[in-house]
């Protein structure tokens, strides 16, 4: 039986959450779930983190064609997306710490919040961001707009940064349809105070997607910058 | 306003902070080698994260042993990778050929 589903004692007023056959207890099931979802963003760390040493590898030996194409990046839309994944994970920490105190309505609020965030960082970066990028031929293709001596390092910086966003967008799409799903499950009644257990699991993953982005942020931006 | 939601706010506004004095150092005059010290910033923003918006203090103990494990073979990754490009010694070989 699924835990979320919540029996009720006629003898007492009180409802208590079940738990599945393997686990002791419905405390045992939540703590499994929380610290499975840790050891996917493990297993995430090291995902990504083989991006982070491409670009240290590939950056130490092009320095001067990385930072060439750093300063073609849109710096404005790069920060304020950097704020907007920041109010999006702030908003929806607040939301668990509201369900935690069992009110489902602020719960709602604060995702739909969270969600609203995600899909302008999604629209900025894909539909405003790598157009211009396009109309610009920074897409390391035949006509690559950086040419010359520092043509090489340019190009696999935009190669990065490409591919970079990419990986990152696809998984702000995996977290969109993950808080799109607790918003439908919370009005639909499902979470209590006793029981919330998928609101926190997929604040990790909502949080860590952030995370990316805080490390990707200046790799993209900021490095090469500069006077 | 509770403890929880005041620490969340503490948060917000020290990664705000922290995002203004990791963009204000991009501007710096730091030559190519020093200008990755513009991501110290974005440890510690990191940081708060993991320790507020995660709160990885507050899990069961395997989930420490976990986020410690992605630090640790992170480290590893990074450090045994970094190895090559920063120790390689460059000859040139046109100045070899010269003599």
């Amino acid at each position: 039986m699924p835990i979320h589903r919540l029996i009720s004692c006629s003898a007492m007023s009180e409802t208590y959450p079940t738990h599945e056959l393997q686990y002791s207890s419905a405390r045992h099931q939540a703590e499994s779930a929380i610290s499975g979802m840790w050891l996917f963003l493990a297993t995430e760390v090291l995902f990504f983190g083989a991006l982070l040493l491409t670009w240290i590898y590939a950056r130490h030996w092009n320095q001067a064609g990385f930072d060439a194409g750093a300063q073609q990046t849109n710096l404005a839309i790069g920060t304020v997306n950097t704020v907007i994944l920041l109010a999006s994970s702030f908003v929806y920490s607040a939301g668990v710490a509201f369900m935690e105190a069992g009110n489902s309505r602020r719960l709602v609020q604060c995702c739909a919040t969270a969600w609203a965030l995600g899909m302008a960082f999604l629209i900025l970066k894909f539909g405003i961001e790598w157009r211009d990028d396009f109309a610009k031929h920074l897409f390391p293709g035949s006509d690559f707009a950086i040419q010359g001596p520092l043509n090489g390092g340019a190009r696999i910086f935009f190669e990065f940064y490409f591919l970079g966003t990419a990986l990152h967008g696809l998984h702000m799409i995996g977290g969109l349809m993950l808080v799109g799903w607790i918003i439908w499950r919370a009005r639909r009644g499902d979470f209590s105070s006793a029981f919330y257990t998928p609101v926190t699991v997929v604040g990790l993953y909502w949080s860590f997607v952030d995370i990316v982005w805080i490390v990707l942020y200046p790799l993209i931006y900021l490095v090469g910058r500069g006077p | 306003m509770t403890p929880r939601f005041r620490r969340l706010w503490q948060a917000l506004g020290l990664l705000l902070v922290l995002l203004a004095v990791e963009l204000g150092m991009s501007f710096l005059p730091l030559n190519r080698g020093a200008r990755p010290l513009v991501l110290i910033p974005a440890v510690a923003m990191v940081g708060i994260v993991g320790a507020t918006f995660m709160e990885v203090r507050r899990g069961p103990g395997i989930v420490r042993l976990f986020a410690g494990a992605a630090l640790l073979w992170l480290t590893i990754l990074l450090g045994l990778g970094s190895l090559d490009p920063m120790t390689r010694t460059d000859y040139d070989v046109r100045d070899l050929s010269a003599k």
